[in-house]
């Protein structure tokens, strides 16, 4: 029974994590590209801290976010390939301080909220 | 690495002209970066298959290109349901009542019938299908393009800014009898009793002094059959006057009076009732020759009667299923 409902919430629930994820991707995108690395690279390093990506959405995102000069990029051989390196702008770092500054405050709302809930229902 | 080209080519040709180098040297080089890895691991060159198998999990090449597109769409969420909505009342106002007459005609007009199917009952579907076909294109068409045309200045002319609450229709109920319609009703009805008791209570009715219409005798079904209707549609009214809201008895009740009126009306059209006409000055001849005519005209009316009847009873069904729709969904 409890696996039937764990296979009807399945897609809900994948379907909400893909929303809840799209806008920590940003935050997760920029954060990284404080240190220069180019797009395979930063996707192992997304990867590696958990936060699976592809690359059809990782590169439309960065191009995205390099489009509203948040991210600058050059092209530069490395291992005798050419390779498309990108990097956090200035006005990117602010944005990133502000973005990471409303994180902590949404995740403290939740926290607060969820606690709240748990104590009415106990 | 032939795959991998002609894997860049087919991403390609579906990208922005101004990004399309841009995007395939940044693609081609995540490839060959992770290809290079795998290598790497391996220690060895990686194969055909395996590169076939590295490209098929990066995706149909359309889907990759397609990430990198902006997202547009001809008529966009905000104006879609009002989109479906208007085809809606295209579909079941006008092509599934066009579909249900020519059915209607079909089975009860023996001429319409012969001449549509003449030479065969392939051409008489094939007529309709085409006239289904053309009318649904042009329809469909335009109203896309209408909305396609909407949805491009809508964020211009900002037709959802100005709107004011007030002028939010009123919250429907569906118990609701406005009481000026159970008023028209009533009047109507006794007004149709008292003509009817009057004027038409024999088969050889009089019209002025110089005309005189004669009915067969089934006339006198008909004539006590509308009589009684009159009446208990005036009662209903009346009661619906006094009491404004609809009780499950009462919508039933004109389900089946409106059910019997449509019946008998329908009927009516069929029973070739005009027994003959006299007039002063009008010869023998021309009154048999008007009054085949007017029964003839008449019958080839009945498949109209026939869906008048059925919207008039279908809406009927519709009170009283919202009422019962309503009825479980009120708290």
């Amino acid at each position: 029974m409890q696996r039937m409902v764990q296979t009807m919430n399945q897609e809900p629930f994948e379907n909400l994590r893909l929303e809840l994820r799209r806008g920590c991707l940003v935050l997760a995108v920029l954060a990284a590209l404080r240190r220069e690395q180019y797009g395979y690279t930063l996707r192992k390093t997304l990867v590696e801290h958990g936060l699976e990506i592809d690359e059809g959405t990782l590169y439309p995102l960065l191009r995205r976010l390099e489009s509203q000069g948040l991210l600058a990029s050059e092209w530069r051989e490395e291992d005798k390939r050419k390779k498309r390196f990108y990097l956090l702008s200035s006005s990117g770092a602010q944005v990133l301080d502000l973005l990471l500054a409303e994180w902590l405050s949404i995740d403290s709302s939740i926290h607060a909220i969820s606690k709240e809930h748990n104590h009415g229902t106990d | 690495m032939e795959l991998i080209d002609r894997y860049l080519q087919a991403v390609k040709f579906w990208l922005p002209r101004q990004q399309k180098e841009d995007i395939i040297a940044e693609l081609s080089a995540d490839i060959y970066a992770q290809i290079d890895e795998r290598e790497t691991v391996l220690s060895r060159k990686l194969n055909d298959a395996e590169v076939e198998e590295l490209l098929k999990q990066r995706g149909h090449p359309l889907l990759v290109a397609n990430r990198f597109l902006p997202q547009e769409s001809l008529i966009g969420p905000v104006l879609f349901p009002i989109y479906r909505f208007v085809l809606k009342i295209f579909v079941y106002g006008y092509l599934l009542p066009s579909v249900l007459v020519w059915m209607g005609l079909m089975i009860f007009s023996s001429s319409y019938r012969l001449e549509q199917t003449n030479p065969s009952w392939f051409t008489a579907f094939s007529s309709l299908f085409n006239y289904l076909w053309f009318t649904t294109f042009l329809a469909a068409g335009t109203i896309t393009l209408a909305f396609a045309v909407l949805e491009r200045t809508q964020a211009r002319i900002h037709i959802f800014d100005r709107w004011n609450p007030r002028k939010l229709p009123p919250v429907r109920n569906p118990y609701l009898i406005p009481r000026s319609t159970s008023l028209f009703e009533l009047a109507v009805s006794l007004i149709f009793f008292v003509w009817f008791a009057v004027y038409l209570h024999s088969p050889v009715v009089p019209i002025g002094l110089k005309v005189t219409i004669f009915l067969n005798p089934q006339w006198l079904w008909f004539f006590w059959g509308y009589l009684l209707l009159a009446l208990v549609n005036a009662s209903l009214a009346g009661l619906n006057l006094l009491y404004p809201s609809w009780t499950a008895r009462r919508a039933t009740l004109r389900l089946l009076s409106d059910s019997a009126g449509a019946a008998l009306f329908c009927w009516l059209m069929k029973a070739n009732l005009l027994a003959g006409i006299t007039g002063a000055n009008l010869p023998v001849q021309q009154a048999i020759a008007i009054a085949q005519a007017v029964n003839d005209w008449m019958s080839r009316l009945f498949p109209a009667a026939i869906v008048v009847g059925l919207v008039i009873v279908a809406t009927d069904v519709y009170r009283i299923v919202r009422m019962k729709s309503a009825g479980r969904t009120t708290p």
